[in-house]
């Protein structure tokens, strides 16, 4: 059995938990500004709280070692993997999934209690920030907690908050372009070819066809 | 050995005008970047993937692998994992064996693939068993308390150990060929490890390399690479037992080639089988055919429950890959820059099943001529087994191994004469009216201007090619242009169902991966039915009610779907022109639908809402068909013949820099171009182009699977490397070729791909001087070059010296 008196109880929980006879231990969790009560295994991980609990399924399974960013969620405003995040330890840490953007929630939320999206949210779908849109909720969350401590972050900033995210799909251009609109930052669309500086780690323009 | 699949001669004799494209409506939707269908689903995380997918009573599902490359099983203990609390059932290849139970074996092509193995396993990561439990803990629990021992022997995993005299066999005896398989798909030369070979044959190859001014004569490698869906495989099965019927919920690009290995697995009419797929979190070919919904619904047969199975990222990875492949290229041409005949062998590595490989390695053969005009050519291709996993479908579908060796044999070859690699190009381009190495007639050729337009992104001219940028970074520019063709013969079927308020149903079974194909569907009904593209819908495949389609597969959906849908909304259209013809007092043919209304043509004030024509008929919906059926074949021992309904032309161009210290590729510069024809929707194409262009970057640069004894080391993101924020090219553009008029839709999946590996190929060659022939070009492989090139300059120095 776990020796669960050695896991530090967060938040100021401060009890020290028995595991029951299926190994499972009551944990409040606090997503989306509402308490949770689950009752979770030791060795489970946030992500398969949120999905098969809590159903909220926006945060997704993608490689389960916290590479490609798939599964992301806030947790105390900073963006985490919650593959690798253990559920147990989350008690009194505040979670914010990609559900909880919404109603206003997010940053600079539009519309309220209509169902507004945030506008990181609004920005990716102005600008089709997506194909299989798989990786969309982790690009979203990656900004959303830059944004919540920088509100005008550098074009570098922005491109260091998403580097633990992947999109096979291969959108990144609009991603950024996205980005760009939400943090406020020029747009690099109109900018003639061989004009753009900095290093060669930038990130390309997506000139639209006029029409 | 020889397997036929098709009875009926290479060529489909089926008449008809398949070559020509179905004529696009143009109204309101078609070229429009509208947005996407149930956009807000994408950014709210609401959208619908196989992965959340949920019925009661399910059970969860893990499977056992060997660890062995190539083993007999000597034995397998299964009853302490059945015994484990929690476990519902375990499958293994002894619950086949009895009367009534489905097929152990698989395949697209030929049934040479286990749900699980039986005495043998032919790679390390091939399914031994696979175990449903109530919870995925618990069924990854059980798979440790399966014993079974093993006995390993020889393997091969290279096409050179494959091709070995007395090399260990992956299959003893030739494969069992499906009935009523794919018409194109035809096995020859089998015997050995060769799975199936493709020949093509033009002119005398022999005597026009020995008349030729110049020969170039070289070996290009590409790796195995995977995928990476971000979205694994996920399979919900349930089989109904009572019913003897079988419901699948499954992340495939194929659901009407999943319902037909099904059907044939369980002896079931396609009625009682059911293939239902949500949107996928990626394709790129990895999803195309059967894949783990074999084993699932066996899993689910068994315990009488339905099974859910999610691959983790691991077992992804072993789950299909591209072929590695080898590519002996010989090219002969005159001091002038003409080409005159080219010789090749290409061996693609199969892995251990054939899977689609007897198609892909046609396909990859013919297009070893590229888009040049070649008199004579010899083209042997082979798919060889081994015992690795599988390879197959691959987003450029054996292109781009082919264009990454005839691409930069082009530069090498202009090298050799002192021509200008893009000039050298552009005098043995492919000219509309001229016939390609298979005899067919090139109805449309871009390939000029799509060359023109890749050299101009990088200011190419002769001079500029490679030069020094800051800090003694080495720059060097790059060109590729390749063809790439459609799967043909291939059959798609479409139906809509306008309601009487106006609203439209477009049943495909087409699958929407992310490339927007159910967008461009609703615009194309929309336009061709004379609606709003508001009022459209369109349906998940779901093959209890969504007509056939072939694949969702080799960029075909918006001219093949599109084309099936676009006919079924004017059968529609049709309709409500001659309901409201009495209506309307006029003459079918003289009334227009259009934005959901019908009026007399010229005259817009005499005209009634679709609904309202519906209401005063008491019509409640009107149905319609639609399909593109297409035509084609080559002749098994010349290659002659049709090889693809229309072509898909692409060109690309590069500029990197180089650290010559480290062998680091900087992508400065990236441009990409293909003909559309048509494009339904730009932000939705330019948006595919830019992750085709990526995935080449990708491949050119980074992905490799690595095996060790035939184990992959590098299964998951943390040991394997794809294309980044971070690693994007410092300019990004992508361009489409469209033509005013009647031009016909071109699919636009893939074109971008394979010319991108090449062009950044022949850009590091510029930059450094040294041409790296093995994908990828790691900073090690580029410094390897280059030290290979400098020792070669000093011992040519050396000899000068010596003759002088």
């Amino acid at each position: 059995m776990t020796a669960l008196h050695e896991v530090p109880a967060e938040g100021g929980g401060g009890d020290v938990k028995v595991p029951d006879a299926d190994g499972r231990v009551p944990v409040v969790l606090l997503v989306n500004g509402a308490p949770h009560r689950v009752h979770v295994r030791t060795t489970e991980v946030l992500l398969d709280v949120l999905r098969e609990d809590l159903k909220l399924v926006g945060a997704r399974n993608g490689c389960g070692v916290g590479m490609c960013g798939a599964c992301t969620i806030l947790r105390d405003g900073r963006a985490v993997s919650s593959c690798l995040t253990l559920a147990v330890l989350c008690e009194g840490a505040d979670l914010r999934t990609i559900e909880g953007l919404r109603g206003g929630g997010g940053e600079g939320g539009e519309g309220g209690e209509g169902g507004g999206l945030s506008r990181v949210q609004r920005a990716f779908l102005e600008h089709r920030a997506f194909q299989c849109s798989y990786c969309t909720s982790g690009f979203i969350l990656a900004l959303e907690a830059l944004l919540a401590v920088d509100s005008h972050p550098t074009e570098a900033a922005v491109r260091e908050a998403f580097s633990g995210h992947l999109c096979r799909c291969g959108s990144y251009s609009r991603i950024m372009a996205a980005a760009r609109q939400a943090a406020g930052l020029p747009s690099r669309g109109g900018l003639a070819r061989g004009a753009v500086t900095g290093g060669v780690t930038g990130c390309a323009p997506d000139e639209e066809p006029g029409r | 050995m020889s397997g036929t699949l098709d009875d009926s001669g290479a060529a489909d004799s089926r008449a008809g005008d398949s070559r020509a494209a179905v004529p696009v409506a143009v109204g309101a939707a078609v070229g429009q970047s509208i947005d996407v269908l149930q956009a807000r689903s994408r950014v709210d995380g609401t959208v619908e993937f196989a992965l959340n997918a949920e019925v009661p009573g399910m059970t969860h599902a893990r499977l056992l692998r060997s660890p062995y490359a190539h083993a007999r099983i000597v034995s397998m203990d299964v009853s302490a994992a059945e015994r484990l609390p929690g476990v519902v059932s375990v499958l293994t290849a002894a619950d086949f064996d009895r009367p009534g139970a489905p097929h152990r074996y698989h395949g697209p092509v030929v049934r040479d693939q286990p749900v699980v193995c039986g005495r043998r396993v032919r790679f390390a990561g091939d399914p031994v068993a696979a175990v449903a439990a109530e919870s995925e803990e618990i069924a990854t629990a059980a798979l440790d308390r399966i014993e079974v021992v093993y006995e390993e022997l020889p393997r091969v995993t290279t096409v050179e150990e494959a091709m070995a005299d007395g090399a260990p066999l992956v299959h003893d005896r030739p494969p069992e060929v499906r009935d009523h398989g794919y018409a194109d798909v035809r096995l020859a030369g089998v015997g050995g490890n060769v799975c199936t070979k493709f020949q093509l044959r033009k002119g005398d190859v022999d005597a026009a390399l020995a008349g030729s001014d110049v020969v170039v004569d070289r070996t290009y490698h590409t790796p195995a690479v995977q995928h990476v869906t971000m979205e694994p495989h996920v399979v919900l099965a349930t089989y109904d037992r009572r019913a003897c019927a079988l419901s699948v919920l499954s992340s495939t690009q194929g659901p009407f080639a999943v319902r037909d290995a099904l059907c044939e697995m369980f002896r079931l009419p396609s009625s009682s089988v059911r293939v239902v797929v949500p949107p996928l979190g990626g394709g790129y070919g990895a999803k195309t055919y059967a894949k783990f919904e074999p084993v699932a619904a066996a899993l689910s047969w068994k315990a009488g429950r339905p099974v859910k199975l999610v691959l983790p990222r691991d077992e992804d990875f072993l789950s299909l890959t591209k072929h590695a492949a080898t590519i002996r290229m010989r090219t002969g041409a005159t001091f002038e820059g003409r080409l005159v005949a080219r010789d090749v062998q290409i061996f693609f590595n199969g892995g251990a099943y054939a899977d689609i490989s007897p198609r892909l390695i046609k396909n990859g053969g013919y297009s070893c001529v590229g888009p040049y005009d070649i008199p004579h050519v010899r083209i042997d291709s082979y798919a060889l087994y081994t015992n690795l996993p599988p390879a197959g479908a691959y987003r450029g579908y054996g292109v781009s191994q082919a264009a990454w060796a005839y691409e930069q044999q082009m530069d090498e070859l202009a090298d050799v004469l002192g021509i200008d690699p893009v000039e050298l190009r552009r005098r043995n381009l492919l000219v509309k009216g001229e016939a390609y190495a298979t005899g067919e007639i090139m109805d449309e050729a871009h390939w000029e201007a799509l060359l023109d337009k890749a050299a101009a992104a990088v200011d190419w001219s002769p001079d500029s090619r490679r030069g020094t940028g800051p800090s003694g970074r080495l720059r060097g520019k790059g060109v590729a242009v390749i063809l790439k063709s459609t799967v043909t013969p291939s059959t798609t079927h479409a139906a809509v169902r306008l309601d009487a308020d106006g609203t439209m149903q477009v049943f495909s079974s087409a699958v929407e991966m992310g490339q927007g194909a159910h967008t461009v569907l609703a615009q194309l009904a929309a336009d061709a039915a004379g609606i709003p593209v508001a009022n459209v819908h369109v349906t998940a495949p779901d093959t209890q009610y969504t007509p056939y389609d072939q694949t969702t597969s080799s960029s075909r959906t918006t001219r093949a779907m599109g084309g099936a849908v676009t006919k079924a909304a004017r059968v529609v259209r049709d309709r409500v022109r001659r309901l409201a013809s009495e209506l309307l007092e006029a003459d079918p043919d003289d009334l227009v639908v259009s934005g959901g209304t019908v009026f007399v043509a010229g005259v817009p004030s005499r005209n009634l809402s679709v609904a309202e024509v519906c209401y005063r008929t008491r019509t409640g919906s009107i149905s319609g068909d639609g399909d593109v059926v297409t035509s084609g074949g080559l002749d098994p021992e010349t290659g002659q013949g049709v090889a693809s309904d229309h072509w898909h032309e692409g060109a690309a161009s590069a500029e990197v820099e180089i650290d010559p210290a480290t062998g680091k590729v900087y992508v400065t510069n990236l441009y990409v171009a293909a003909y559309a024809g048509r494009v339904v929707n730009p932000k939705l194409a330019r948006l595919q182009m830019h992750g085709s262009a990526l995935f080449g970057m990708s491949h050119a640069l980074y992905e490799e699977l690595v095996f060790d004894n035939g184990v992959l080391t590098n299964p998951n993101l943390s040991e394997y490397s794809i294309v980044s924020m971070g690693d994007m090219p410092r300019h990004l553009e992508v361009e489409l070729l469209e033509e005013p008029g009647e031009a016909g839709i071109h699919g636009l999946g893939e074109t971008g791909l394979p010319p991108v590996i090449a062009a950044l190929g022949n850009a590091v060659a510029s930059a450094t001087g040294a041409r790296v022939r093995q994908l990828p070009m790691t900073p090690e492989r580029v410094l390897q070059a280059m030290e290979a090139r400098g020792a070669t300059e000093e011992r040519d120095a050396l000899r000068g010296l010596e003759e002088r």
